[in-house]
């Protein structure tokens, strides 16, 4: 087992700069998310750690070894990748059992360390096919098997499941991470889906164009987002930003925009006083935060119904309020049409304050 | 995903064309075949009977005429007892044997570098591999000559395998760089992250160029196999080959009609024995099949 310290690593193609002094420690056994959309260097970041690509500048070590300079089969990992990377011409016996053999482990050893963890995965009857013959979610399973198999100090997984279907894929976020925590094994996994993020992680390192912004347990990153980009990329759907003005009357800070003007809690007012560097900030507020008031006297913004969507369980609205857009998610038993007026009340415990010139959250 | 079917509709157009069709690919067939049968009966025949010829516009007895004679194989006992065939049919098949497995496994190796590694001057490189192509053979002939001469390979197997893997060679990289450049490059990340090195990752990925291997390796032996012009210049003399020595077999006294026949079937029929079992990896290999993962 191993912990995972990456220092200072920067990625360069050419001129373009992947990854930009990242600094992650992963703890022994842990469950790490890296999350972000296409192009943001997590990928980079993952094949860095795997051997897989020269690492720039910085440093990258293993425990207390640096393996900058050890290749992929002296770093002691198993990766799964995007696209499974099968062996087409051998079964899925040989291809779990190929790492094995290569350490010339005695052929008993092998056999049942594979049917082990085929029997762990469900794919026993499907040792004898080819890649070819497998489905999508069985292929994806022999990736991890051939993994699993070797028993090494670090998974290294990236977007394993993004390209099954959504109803299994639901189903092997919850496998995969009753797998890691059976195994123990430190495991590191590259996603851009939020939802597979939020749902396995122990911690999950947000990443946009290189930059790390934010590394943070699953609910601090839903419900503290550092800035501004990270809380608009994580939660479905996504978060309503206002962009307000701050006030100050009668020894009370106050919110202000063209829609509405608010108070801040007492502890929010404290941190304003304290950090705040210019008056125009971003609010920002969760669909889920928003309600619709019944009297005109609970309201605090009044708006314009645009849409609504049944979801099911759920309705979502989405309302004219000013020049902004916003989306409240609310019952389905809600009975408002498209053009009528309705009442918004924005929990103001809930809400979150960006600083408008670079996006990092007050609160 | 949907099937890519044309569809045929039935119409009078369309029969006219299946008749026309049809026989066209008749006469092709006969046009083709016709010169083998004829090659493989009358080496069997002796020289009487070879020219045993219908009269002019007597079309009923040419079956009967050509079939009429009493099979021979002395063509080719004395190809073999007089005139060492054995030997150049040995000759044969080291020369085109060895020069196409020099070639694809050093074009398979330079292949897959210049397939998987980006390096300054990549494409300056492969274009040179290319146009060393592009040269007829009768214009490198005359240096090659004399740079073999010098180096005292004129008239030996491995000076007529080195000039035929001058050619094969950057054929052999040409070719096979296609097959690897379809070879996903995960699946070479995986074996090196199961503990492979570099090479192993390369072993570990041949068998799914082997299509194009095969089909490659059997290009080259019918390249030199069917060498005239390497053989009769570079060869002469102590490497002589099937061709060459079909060749003189027609001597400024006497044209061996029956020995030429032999020669000719002791030519071919290994190289369709060839074709045939290699038939299936022959047609995906040129395809340039796209590996199934």
């Amino acid at each position: 087992m191993a912990s995972i310290s990456i220092k200072n690593v920067w990625k360069m193609y050419g001129e373009i700069e992947a990854v930009k002094d990242l600094n992650i420690e992963v703890a022994n056994g842990e469950f790490l998310c890296i999350l972000g959309p296409s192009g943001c260097g997590k990928s980079s970041t993952l094949r860095m750690l795997a051997g897989l690509e020269h690492i720039s500048a910085g440093d990258v070590y293993y425990g207390d070894v640096r393996v900058n300079d050890l290749p992929p089969k002296d770093r002691k990992i198993a990766m799964v990748f995007e696209n499974y990377a099968l062996y087409p011409h051998k079964t899925i016996y040989e291809n779990m059992a190929n790492a094995l053999k290569i350490q010339k482990m005695d052929k008993s050893e092998i056999d049942s360390k594979v049917r082990t963890a085929a029997e762990l995965l469900e794919i026993t009857p499907l040792l004898d096919r080819k890649p070819h013959e497998l489905s999508g979610g069985q292929k994806q399973r022999t990736a991890i098997g051939r993994a699993i198999v070797r028993e090494p100090e670090l998974f290294l997984f990236d977007e394993p499941i993004a390209h099954l279907d959504a109803k299994l894929r639901a189903h092997m976020r919850g496998e995969l991470k009753i797998m890691q925590r059976k195994l123990g094994t430190t495991m590191i996994y590259v996603t851009h889906d939020q939802l597979e993020a939020l749902s396995m992680a122990d911690r999950i390192a947000v990443m946009r164009d290189g930059v790390l912004q934010q590394l943070a347990t699953p609910s601090e990153i839903y419900n503290r987002p550092a800035n501004k980009w990270v809380a608009g990329f994580i939660g479905e759907p996504a978060m309503n930003f206002m962009d307000c003005e701050i006030i100050e009357n009668n020894g009370k800070i106050l919110l202000k925009n063209d829609a509405f003007e608010s108070a801040l809690t007492k502890e929010q007012s404290s941190i304003i006083k304290t950090n705040a560097r210019g008056n125009s900030v971003t609010m920002g507020i969760r669909p889920d935060d928003i309600s619709f008031a019944t009297s005109a006297k609970e309201s605090m913004v009044s708006g314009e119904v645009l849409v609504t969507e049944l979801l099911g369980g759920d309705m979502l609205v989405e309302a004219q309020v000013s020049n902004s857009r916003i989306t409240v998610k609310t019952k389905p038993d809600y009975s408002g049409q498209m053009g009528d007026t309705c009442q918004l009340k924005f929990d103001n415990t809930r809400w979150h304050v960006f600083a408008g010139e670079d996006g990092v959250a007050y609160f | 995903m949907a099937s890519h079917e044309v569809v045929q509709y039935r119409s009078t157009i369309r029969s006219a064309i299946n008749v026309f069709t049809f026989v066209f690919l008749m006469v092709f067939l006969i046009w083709t075949v016709l010169p083998f049968i004829i090659m493989f009966v009358s080496s069997f025949k002796n020289l009487l009977e070879a020219f045993n010829l219908p009269e002019k516009g007597d079309w009923a007895s040419v079956i009967s005429v050509f079939f009429d004679f009493e099979p021979t194989a002395i063509h080719y006992r004395e190809l073999f007892t007089e005139r060492n065939f054995a030997t150049y049919f040995f000759n044969s098949i080291v020369s085109s044997g060895g020069s196409a497995l020099i070639s694809v496994v050093l074009g398979a190796m330079a292949a897959y570098s210049l397939s998987r590694i980006d390096f300054r001057g990549k494409n300056h490189v492969f274009f040179w591999v290319i146009s060393t192509r592009m040269a007829p053979v009768v214009a490198v002939m005359v240096p090659l000559y004399t740079i073999f001469r010098g180096l005292d390979l004129i008239g030996t197997l491995p000076g007529l395998i080195l000039a035929y893997t001058t050619f094969n060679l950057p054929f052999a990289i040409w070719i096979l760089k296609g097959f690897f450049d379809n070879i996903p490059y995960a699946i070479e990340e995986a074996a090196m992250v199961d503990g492979h090195t570099r090479l192993g990752a390369f072993r570990e990925i041949l068998p799914l160029a082997a299509p194009g291997i095969g089909a490659f390796l059997v290009l080259c032996i019918l390249f030199s196999w069917n060498d005239f012009l390497f053989a009769s210049i570079i060869g002469s003399g102590g490497a002589k080959t099937l061709p060459v020595a079909t060749r003189e077999l027609v001597t400024p006294t006497s044209i061996q009609w029956g020995k030429i026949m032999a020669a000719g079937v002791i030519t071919s029929v290994p190289m369709t024995f060839l074709g045939l079992l290699i038939r299936k990896y022959l047609v995906t290999g040129l395809t340039m099949g796209a590996v199934k993962e």
